[in-house]
């Protein structure tokens, strides 16, 4: 099972030989294109610079992402739930998903300067649609009779919302929260180009400006692997979390 | 005997989406305390819709349902319900499942173990109280869903084609474990089927309804001694002479 996901790395093995090849045969001069073995130097010469810089890109995204989560679970499952709510905010999500979090980067510069405070809020966004839609349609896909039996119950709202639609919606929170993660980490990156002085996204623009290749290259390196390491955690804790699902699906997907 | 439930000129009118349609008209009974009553029709009678609102998750567009003495204004405490498609709770053990109507009482958590504890013995299913229902056959997701309904000490079970989706054995199996359930519990039954058989194999008493509106065609009591053999003369005179009330059709049995 294991070697099987391994394989899945092959496309990424090719790209690296290819990479491998182009130095040997100096297709790029050296500036540009670095062999390998000069980017691996960078985690041991510069592994500060790339630590420090990873922690504050992942922080970022953490808080961001809590923060969405924190918002946008509760609204969804609300939104769900009354019919109401629904028609009343309806058009306006779908408006505001439609927009790029990037392209707020300007006005949240001009609201919030330069700093953690534009990153964060420009990860939060772009975690709460995801989060927001994929909630309310996991309330929407309830089986109608699982709420006849809490109603024939006479259960509290509360208890409906706790102990059926919650774990109910749950499986699709969590595809909502891997789309969630992803769409930060994309985010940050981006946001810390323009509007933050440190993190990954501010190493690889800043190294493009000294001409440091390899830290460019190492910088993507290390993006890349965070983001599948993020979307793997979320799966595991969805695995965990959503145990009762084992069997009742195709597949683990 | 004490009437237990009345309806008085019950009817059920639904909006529809080009014109209203009648599903119930003009519904008139009274039912003792104790009785084993089953309402009996082809699909789209109008059946399913009264036990509904006997269970007050429908309102009657016209007359009045009286449980335990009170007009129905809601799901009564004096009534639990079993629905065909169960109604379990997919990420709840058996277990918790049992328990879910007692905790919507407010029952604490020590009492609700030591009642649940109680019913899956006698539903049999001790064994699996820990697992999940998409673990269990059909004929134990039902049991589970009887042994829930019946942990609130109702004064009345109502039945939606509880056994419609089991196979001929498990069905025969489960009828007669609810009549010695019923025998023992002594609980007012009112059980919905399309089916003959289960009708005559189960019920003191048999409402025939007409479809469109529904209306109750018939009203025959059943004095056959239990158990009882489908094989014997009188049941199959009986049986002949549902089916002409029935209007026979290839969906009945």
């Amino acid at each position: 099972m294991q070697f099987r996901r391994v394989l899945g790395l092959l496309p990424l093995a090719l790209l690296f030989v290819a990479w491998a090849l182009a130095v040997e045969f100096k297709v790029y001069p050296q500036v540009l294109l670095p062999p390998p073995a000069k980017v691996a130097m960078v985690f041991i010469d510069d592994w500060e610079t790339v630590l420090g810089n990873a922690l504050a890109s992942i922080t970022r995204v953490i808080i961001g992402i809590s923060m969405a989560f924190l918002f946008a679970v509760p609204l969804g499952l609300m939104i769900g739930r009354y019919q109401l709510l629904d028609t009343m905010t309806d058009w306006s999500i779908q408006i505001f998903r439609s927009i790029p979090p990037i392209a707020l980067i300007p006005l949240a510069l001009l609201f919030l300067g330069i700093g953690d405070k534009p990153a964060i809020a420009l990860i939060f966004l772009a975690g709460t649609w995801p989060l927001l839609i994929n909630t309310i349609f996991g309330v929407r896909n309830i089986e109608r009779t699982l709420i006849k039996v809490a109603r024939a119950a006479r259960a509290s709202e509360f208890l409906v919302m706790k102990d059926i639609i919650l774990p109910a919606a749950l499986p699709t929170i969590f595809t909502g929260l891997r789309l969630a993660v992803g769409g930060g980490w994309l985010t940050v990156v981006t946001a810390e180009m323009i509007a933050v002085k440190s993190g990954l996204g501010y190493m690889i623009l800043n190294a493009q400006l000294t001409f440091r290749s390899d830290l460019i290259i190492a910088g993507i390196v290390v993006i890349g692997g965070i983001g599948l390491l993020a979307d793997q955690a979320v799966r595991r804790v969805r695995a965990h979390v959503c145990r009762w699902q084992e069997g009742l699906t195709a597949s683990p997907e | 005997m004490s009437k237990f439930l009345e309806c008085i000129g019950v009817g059920k009118i639904y909006p529809g989406k080009t014109e209203p349609v009648e599903a119930l008209r003009g519904i008139d009974f009274a039912c003792g305390a104790g009785d084993f009553l089953c309402l009996l029709g082809r699909s789209g009678c109008g059946k399913s819709t009264l036990l509904q609102m006997v269970a007050g998750l429908e309102r009657p567009t016209a007359g009045q349902i009286v449980v335990a003495d009170r007009e129905l204004d809601g799901p009564s405490t004096a009534t639990s319900i079993v629905f065909q498609d169960h109604g379990l709770f997919p990420w709840m053990t058996v277990q918790k499942n049992v328990e879910f109507n007692m905790k919507a009482r407010g029952t604490k958590a020590a009492a609700r173990l030591a009642v649940a504890r109680r019913f899956l013995d006698m539903t049999s299913l001790t064994a699996f109280a820990n697992r999940y229902p998409h673990e269990l056959s059909g004929g134990m997701r039902q049991r589970v869903g009887i042994a829930r309904a019946l942990t609130t000490d109702p004064k009345a079970l109502l039945m939606d084609e509880p056994f419609g989706a089991l196979d001929a054995q498990t069905r025969a199996k489960l009828q007669d474990e609810l009549l010695q359930i019923w025998a023992k519990q002594r609980t007012t039954v009112l059980f919905v089927t399309h089916s003959i058989d289960e009708a005559l194999l189960l019920a003191d008493r048999i409402l025939v309804f007409t479809p469109r509106p529904g209306r109750i065609a018939a009203d025959v009591k059943v004095d056959l001694p239990r158990p009882r053999a489908p094989q014997s003369a009188e049941f199959s005179v009986l049986a002949r002479e549902l089916r002409g009330l029935v209007g026979a059709d290839r969906e009945i049995d």
